[in-house]
């Protein structure tokens, strides 16, 4: 089966910045991935790529096994896109904007769009114009969803939402994932949200990828190891290769570990000590990711 | 049969639904031959990846713990006595393994250990 999502070396420069660099990755569904990075590490550029919304300047980039240039209408009626920022017809009522954009959807979903807009407590007779953010993301979410789309992408998707809100389109991405077999890309900083739904991360740092991996993977993989001597005292420094960071005192230690669940009882062993593992959560991860760790 | 996942746990939620499907059969909340809800049901009743509900019961069919059956939910298997027993006392190990460690850190020696967990034991007061 053709992955969903494919990039292959894709590098993508604005003048002398380069955005994107060397990306490659495959994606194959049904999944939740979560696109991580910190501010300006090329997110959206990345997203805007899969979209066909940018060329790249080097290596290619292919969305339901087309390259993103050329996604016909095929391919579009099977994808769901929320961008960053959201541009609707300002002049429309809500009810009108989604019964104009439905129309271009022959597998429009009207009892899914009904239900959403009950759910998330959309008022169909608002001008569009006059919403707050808030309600203008739930609104693109509403769009972006009842085609019953085969990949959905949303940029920082929930910036701007409640934390009823945030559940509640936590748990749709969860029943597009199982009703629809469906593909989807969620960027976003709200690492405790993204946490929650996604199976795979894919973090990117000053346009390079950095981590391509399950999420589960990556929680067994890091670990902090809070370690006390049982003699007293503890050496200056440990040397062990899977250290990737420590602070002590003598007495006790924090190590950061990498793959270093069998070293565990050689290492107690070894320097007589006694060792606490306190697994770590996506939020204690991502600095490890980039680089910024401790 | 109640799950609670921490999703924010450091913990792969697929390791906190195998431990605790594991503990709700040694302690017999889940008899022998009962279903376990479906991937769906508890993917949206716990609010997870379904992929993560699917890799736990792969990983409890394996340890034999669960029976799948094609098209139909996932049962308890059963367990023989001697195997029953075992998967307990492998419960409690685990659950006593961070109390070993602070023990030590504590500097207790073994004797006043096991006379803590002993009075602990035997305390009929709660």
């Amino acid at each position: 089966m053709n992955p969903v999502l494919e990039a292959n070396g894709l590098t993508k420069r604005f003048d002398r910045v380069t955005a994107l660099e060397n990306i490659s990755f495959k994606v194959s569904g049904p999944t939740i991935v979560g696109l991580l990075g910190k501010n300006g590490c090329g997110k959206t550029t990345l997203i805007r790529q899969l979209m066909g919304l940018h060329l790249p300047s080097e290596g290619s980039v292919s969305t339901l096994g087309r390259p993103g240039a050329e996604l016909g209408h095929d391919e579009l009626a099977s994808i769901g896109y929320v961008p960053q920022e959201i541009r609707l017809l300002d002049w429309m009522t809500v009810g009108q904007h989604i019964h104009y954009v439905a129309n271009f959807y022959p597998r429009w979903d009207g009892e899914r769009e009904q239900r959403l807009l009950d759910e998330l407590e959309i008022d169909t007779e608002a001008l569009v114009g006059t919403l707050s953010s808030g309600n203008l993301q739930k609104l693109a979410i509403v769009l972006a969803v009842c085609h019953h789309p085969q990949l959905l992408v949303l940029d920082e998707p929930v910036s701007d939402l409640d934390p009823i809100v945030r559940r509640k389109l936590l748990e749709l991405l969860l029943e597009l994932m199982r009703d629809d077999a469906a593909t989807i890309v969620v960027s976003s900083h709200v690492l405790r949200d993204v946490e929650k739904v996604v199976d795979r991360v894919i973090c990117l740092d000053r346009g390079r990828l950095v981590t391509d991996a399950a999420l589960d993977e990556l929680k067994e993989l890091y670990a902090e190891w809070l370690v006390v001597s049982d003699n007293g005292r503890l050496p200056e420094e440990f040397s062990e290769s899977f250290l990737i960071a420590q602070q002590g005192n003598g007495r006790e230690a924090r190590l950061l570990v990498k793959d270093a669940s069998t070293e565990l009882a050689s290492f107690s062993s070894t320097h007589s000590v006694s060792v606490s593992v306190r697994p770590l959560n996506l939020e204690e991860i991502f600095p490890v990711l980039i680089g910024e760790q401790l | 049969m109640i799950l609670v996942v921490d999703p924010h746990s450091g913990i792969p939620v697929y390791r906190q639904i195998v431990e605790q499907i594991r503990f709700h059969v040694a302690s017999g909340v889940l008899k022998p031959g009962e279903e376990i809800p479906s991937t769906r049901a508890l993917s949206a009743s716990l609010g997870v990846n379904p992929m993560t509900i699917s890799k736990a019961f792969v990983l409890l069919e394996e340890a034999k713990i669960l029976d799948r059956r094609p098209g139909l939910p996932h049962v308890v298997r059963t367990q023989r006595g001697r195997k029953a027993l075992a998967t307990k006392q492998q419960q409690l190990e685990q659950a006593l393994r961070p109390v070993v460690t602070k023990a030590r850190q504590l500097d207790l020696d073994t004797d006043t250990t096991l006379q803590i967990f002993r009075n602990l034991l035997e305390d009929n007061t709660r």
